[in-house]
């Protein structure tokens, strides 16, 4: 009965994770496009969990399901109502995904076939012979902040970018309290507020030996921050003085260079902690770049950069 | 046990799979995202039985994740979307509000 039910399991997930992908980019109406997105990242975590990489289940949880979920949803808040859906794009779009389907069918044989040449226990064995000397107990956290620290750092470069592109597009207009203001939502931030940060630094001290880090914990923080400002809290930050704002949307690139560099004068290359205090360095960087990142996904929800002042009631 | 967990996770995993026809159905928005609330505590639910039959403890941590983002979505949606799409129709959604 167990490997029947375990089969039949994961083959409704994969056909679910499918349907909901097709809808995500082929929903009538977009709303129902982005909900299909959210139950798809939902889903996803789940099938990582089948595939036992909890790490990944956890950064797809905390970025695939959370904050880009409400990415989406604000932006779709903000669109002008006959942009929601054009009917008359519905045969071109039905066109093109026809052809991004075959695409995606031919790049996946291509990364399937390409994905069964590699050897087969790939890279796992050189990373539990380094562990001892990464200063942390986690292969996932000693890859992204040791041994492959590099590949992270250009990670929050592209967050970082991301953030100044849309900074880029222009001031973009808050009526700050939302246009139905219940009294509920307030008090749902306060109080969930406290829970965001306190899981967020749980999962950052939890990647040093187990599944965790900075990733997720600023995802989360983030995600805790955009739950307050859509509750109808006003940041203290404005437009007016953004110097701590630039030095915190920052702070994660800087500390990450300042460290790769910073070995340096010790006569160590790029990235090389003295073994002795490797842990102290991945420490402290995980809890920089979790900070910024936090800050850089508050900054898209917000299209880059605070307005030079609040809204308040009366102007809504 | 372990039989019974499965069970019980293949029940909730077809939970989704029916809740989908509610997504898909509407009529509102708003039905549509209470539906896709129900697919995260569905999902939180399924992530701790597995931790359980897995024994994984770490798989508890993104039970708890997911527990609080999906607040996130709900308040989004109340705050952000709600007022201008509540009354989005099954075909299409388009054309202008009076």
């Amino acid at each position: 009965m167990m490997a029947w039910a375990i089969t039949a399991f994961d083959a409704l997930l994969v056909a679910l994770l499918l349907w909901l992908a097709w809808q995500a980019i082929h929903a009538d109406g977009l709303f129902r496009a982005v909900i299909s997105f959210m139950v798809f990242g939902l889903l996803m975590a789940v099938a990582w969990v089948r595939l036992d990489a909890p790490d990944v289940a956890l950064a797809e949880a905390a970025i695939g399901a959370g904050v880009t979920g409400a990415l989406l949803l604000s932006a779709l808040g903000r669109l002008p109502e006959r942009d929601k859906e054009a009917p008359a794009d519905r045969r071109a779009r039905g066109l093109a995904a026809v052809g991004l389907a075959a695409l995606a069918l031919g790049g996946a044989t291509a990364l399937a076939t390409i994905a069964w040449a590699l050897p087969a226990p790939g890279l796992g064995r050189e990373v539990t012979e380094a562990l001892p000397k990464s200063g942390v107990d986690n292969p996932v956290t000693a890859v992204l902040l040791n041994i492959r620290a590099f590949d992270t750092l250009l990670e929050i470069g592209v967050l970082l970018l991301a953030v100044i592109a849309t900074w880029a597009l222009g001031p973009m207009q808050w009526s700050a309290p939302a246009r139905v203001m219940s009294p509920a939502l307030p008090v749902l931030g306060r109080l969930l507020f406290p829970m965001f940060v306190l899981v967020s630094a749980y999962v950052l001290w939890r990647g040093g030996h187990a599944p965790g880090g900075a990733f997720p914990a600023g995802a989360l923080m983030g995600a805790g921050g955009v739950l307050v400002f859509f509750a109808g809290a006003k940041p203290w930050i404005t437009g007016a003085e953004l110097d701590p704002w630039r030095w915190l949307l920052s702070l994660g690139l800087v500390a990450m260079l300042v460290a790769a560099v910073g070995v340096g004068a010790t006569g160590r290359s790029f990235f090389e902690y003295p073994v002795d205090l490797a842990g102290l360095f991945i420490l402290a960087l995980e809890v920089a770049a979790a900070l910024s990142i936090a800050i850089l996904l508050f900054a898209l929800c917000l299209g880059g950069r605070p307005p030079h002042r609040w809204g308040s009631e009366d102007e809504a | 046990m372990n039989e019974l967990f499965i069970a019980i996770v293949l029940v909730l995993l077809g939970n989704i799979t029916v809740g989908l026809w509610r997504v898909m159905r509407g009529p509102t928005a708003a039905d549509r995202m209470l539906a896709a609330e129900t697919f995260s505590t569905s999902t939180v639910a399924i992530v701790l039985i597995l931790a359980t039959v897995t024994g994984r403890g770490a798989l508890v941590d993104v039970a708890l994740v997911f527990a609080l983002l999906a607040a996130l979505a709900v308040v989004t949606f109340v705050s952000r979307a709600w007022p201008d799409i509540g009354e989005e129709t099954a075909r299409g959604g388009g054309g202008p509000k009076p």
